[in-house]
């Protein structure tokens, strides 16, 4: 405590030591999501026989994992500023579709289509975000504007066509395993812990988190709020690019409708991940957790050949609930603080 | 003692007004300075030049004798002038550390040093004698921890002159005196601080010289605080009143009140607030920004909830729980002091910001036709004079005179008994200004009973019958008003600045 302020605060901060720290872990939503996504994954092992244990099953989860940790992320970045970006998906299915188009019909190297792909998304984000910055239209009509125009791109590299047969080598990595893990799951990891580590331990991405957190006060402290939303677009496209390398790896044929199913889970693994909205504070854990009880939500589905339309349900209910414990919270520590 | 900070002849206009009039600051070395002045005197413009948030017109800022220019917030912390703002300005989710240093963030190649996050941020706490963890995030901490906090950010980066202000709005007491505290410490380590309060108290216990602004000038420069007593700082602070206007003869008749509060709470923080005005009578309510004035106008309109206590309308006792309620059964109106985001509906047409409180008399099946709502706002238009290209003219193309005329006239064509005008000529032209003290005073000459929010202290001498005064959100106190502009503008200043003022 303060050597100014007594200890018996009046305004009622509470006492933090090491024990109190101990404490406010054990109520993060972090470690609720752990717990859920520990408890979940035991019981569906149980309930499907401990068919969900076996090699071919495991791996399956987990490859299928990847992308919706990496779309999540890329969602997250952009809550992190308060923006938003509608345009994941489609420039998913646009990136992915470029680089099989220019393996397939150009015979580009996969080393350098996947770099294609990689900066068609980061340039991509860097339109979005220099246009939310130069025109001062929210983000969430000019990636609406952009993913729609994506989408036309999309169709255009190839039509209704289906494009496969290309790098054999991308595919084999895209399938292989590493001690029984997907690469590409491992790959997603490896992303995730960049992603974190930026957040934490750059003075980009704390000066991100800061415009986003209290935009006027990261002003006076000399950071640029706009530069701030430029990076976050950036980044968000660059996280894009790398979704679509595992997609075009990890599926062996891409065609138009890739990317259709992202842009949902992609504002879910962060939003029940207890990303706020509003800016300022991203959970990387959280939304990484988040994406695997989707993804268990997923399994179950297709281990129990229940209706898709549950799943979708159950999904909806369980963002709409996040978005409401979070809301509570808001509200809580507003209270407690006073008027 | 040296110069440290000079602020010579600041000069600066905005449309309609002139903020600063050649005001001058100086600051010496080693020293706490004062810096008082009424609600509009110019405080807040002259902090806005010397930070870098605005630009002067003309004038110049001196450091240590040499002149220098302030482009940004940031370029001010730069060159020694640190700041503390009277709301906090913190990062929530970020630790006590990182929020001293944000400024600039001590890293290698990118990376965030948090070895040297947590060292710098001890040195700055040091200086203070603060000892709070840097790993902690600031959002646990207390307001005034906070506002400590946010001090040992302003002297991160080798600080001259610091700025506080109104530093004890949102602390107690005692908190305050550990303030001053590290105030006197930081002085007399050579530095400089400037002490913007509107208490008085604790201006003449803390400060060591004073500049009084008004209306936009300095009018006492640098002296020692010791030479002047309080009566003396308040009637510079107060000056004298314009020429006064003729206002219709009114008479208040003396039965029941039209609004009556008996001992009202509300949910924003209100205790035990009385107050009472009749038909045809100007009730004024005065008091500093942050004194709960406005939050009691929405309390009144059902926007904010009232916990205890009774408001009677026309004496009886009434429950009015949203801005609907207050309107159709109670007949109480607010013209906002927010003409712009609360007043008008800038890209709707004048019509139709006038016509929408009563859109649901005038309907015919659901259906609002065009001629009977012209009708209406035609009567007003012509009754407050507004001017107009055209009645289907935008409200947010008129001037903001006329603006605020639009946003009363809604109120009087719905016919209402009870008037809450909140800070109604604040922005707007000296003539249009006279033009509104007369209607104001027409209103309550035709029997309505006006509840008058103001920090304009002439425009409360003119028009009020009584004064109500609060601060803290509780009633400081009340008395009449015999227009006489000396003798009723230092009562209230008194009334406000006295912490030991019973209710009179």
């Amino acid at each position: 405590m303060s050597a100014l302020l007594p200890p018996a605060d009046p305004t009622g901060a509470p006492p933090s030591r090491r024990g109190a720290a101990a404490g406010r872990f054990y109520r993060t939503s972090e470690f609720s999501l752990a717990m859920i996504s520990v408890v979940g994954f035991a019981v569906l092992a149980v309930a499907t026989d401990f068919n969900l244990l076996t090699g071919g099953t495991l791996g399956a989860f987990f490859r299928f994992l990847a992308v919706p940790i990496v779309i999540g992320l890329a969602q997250m970045v952009v809550l992190g500023v308060g923006q938003m970006n509608l345009s994941v998906g489609a420039l998913t299915g646009y990136c992915a579709m470029t680089a099989a188009s220019l393996m397939v019909e150009h015979s580009v190297p996969a080393v350098l289509a996947v770099g294609i792909a990689l900066g068609l998304g980061t340039f991509v984000g860097a339109i979005n975000g220099v246009l939310v910055v130069v025109t001062r239209i929210n983000g969430f009509i000019v990636t609406l504007a952009t993913m729609t125009i994506l989408e036309g791109l999309r169709y255009g590299v190839a039509g209704s066509g289906t494009l496969q047969g290309y790098s054999p080598g991308l595919q084999e990595i895209g399938g292989a395993s590493l001690l029984g893990v997907p690469v590409i799951f491992l790959v997603a990891l490896a992303v995730a812990g960049l992603v974190a580590f930026y957040f934490r331990r750059t003075v980009s991405g704390r000066s991100l988190l800061a415009s986003g957190g209290n935009p006027f006060a990261a002003r006076l402290s000399g950071i640029s709020n706009d530069r701030s939303l430029v990076i976050a677009h950036t980044l968000s496209g660059l996280l894009v690019g790398v979704a679509s390398v595992l997609v075009v790896a990890g599926s062996g044929s891409v065609n138009t409708s890739i990317g259709d199913d992202l842009l949902l889970p992609s504002f879910a693994a962060p939003i029940i991940g207890g990303v706020a909205l509003t800016g300022g504070a991203v959970s990387v854990v959280g939304t990484v957790l988040a994406a695997f009880i989707i993804r268990m939500v997923d399994v179950t589905q297709a281990q129990f050949d229940i209706d898709r339309r549950w799943v979708d349900l159950v999904v909806g209910v369980v963002v709409l609930g996040a978005v409401l414990i979070g809301r509570i919270r808001e509200v809580v520590t507003l209270r407690r603080a006073g008027p | 003692m040296r110069d440290l900070l000079v602020a010579e002849k600041l000069v600066k206009t905005f449309p309609g007004v002139r903020a600063l009039d050649e005001a001058t600051l100086r600051m010496r070395a080693g020293s706490v300075h004062a810096l008082l002045g009424e609600n509009g005197a110019g405080k807040s413009t002259l902090i806005k030049i010397l930070t870098g948030v605005e630009k002067p017109d003309s004038g110049r800022l001196l450091l240590d004798g040499a002149e220098i220019t302030v482009s940004s917030p940031h370029a001010a912390g730069k060159i020694g002038i640190g700041v503390v703002h009277q709301e906090r300005n913190v990062i929530p989710a970020f630790s006590v550390g990182e929020n001293i240093v944000l400024q600039a963030m001590p890293s290698r190649g990118g990376i965030v040093d948090r070895r040297r996050v947590r060292a710098e941020a001890r040195r700055c706490m040091e200086l203070l004698d603060l000892d709070l963890d840097p790993d902690r995030p600031v959002a646990t901490l207390s307001v005034a921890q906070t506002q400590l906090v946010e001090i040992a950010k302003a002297l991160y980066l080798d600080t001259k002159v610091l700025l506080l202000d109104e530093p004890t709005a949102s602390i107690t007491g005692d908190e305050a005196e550990r303030l001053f505290t590290v105030v006197r410490r930081l002085v007399a380590d050579g530095r400089g601080v400037l002490f913007v309060s509107h208490k008085l108290e604790e201006v003449f216990a803390l400060c060591d010289t004073v500049t009084v602004l008004r209306d936009g000038a300095s009018v006492l420069e640098a002296v020692p605080l010791a030479d002047h007593d309080r009566s003396q700082i308040v009637d510079l602070m107060v000056g004298r009143a314009q020429a006064t206007l003729t206002l219709p003869e009114r008479t208040v008749e003396p039965g029941t009140p039209a609004l009556e509060l008996d001992g009202v709470a509300t949910a924003s923080g209100h205790r035990d607030v009385s107050l009472a005005v009749r038909p045809g009578e100007i009730l004024g309510l005065y008091g500093l920004v942050g004194a709960g004035r406005t939050e009691l106008a929405r309390a009144l309109l059902g926007l904010d909830r009232i916990t205890a206590g009774t408001v009677r309308v026309n004496g009886t006792p009434a429950r009015i729980r949203s801005v609907r309620e207050a309107l159709t059964r109670y007949r109480i109106g607010y013209v906002t002091e927010n003409r712009k985001d609360e007043g008008v509906f800038g890209d709707q047409p004048v019509t139709r910001n006038i016509g929408v409180t009563i859109w649901r008399r005038l309907a015919r099946l659901g259906f609002v036709p065009d001629r009977r709502e012209r009708a209406v706002v035609d009567t007003y238009v012509d009754r407050l004079g507004i001017r107009l290209a055209s009645p289907g003219q935008l409200a947010g193309q008129l001037s903001g005179g006329n603006q605020q005329k639009v946003s009363l006239a809604k109120w009087l064509a719905a016919e209402c008994a009870i008037l809450v005008i909140d800070e109604p000529t604040v922005g707007i032209d000296v003539r249009t200004k006279a033009a509104f003290h007369q209607l104001i005073a027409e209103l309550a000459a035709g029997g309505m009973a006006i509840l008058l929010i103001t920090s304009d202290l002439p425009e409360l001498v003119m028009l009020a019958d009584r004064v109500v005064v609060l601060r803290d959100f509780a009633v400081q106190g009340e008395l009449g008003n015999d227009h006489d502009y000396d003798r009723t503008s230092q009562a209230v200043i008194r009334l406000i600045h006295d912490d030991h003022a019973g209710v009179s």
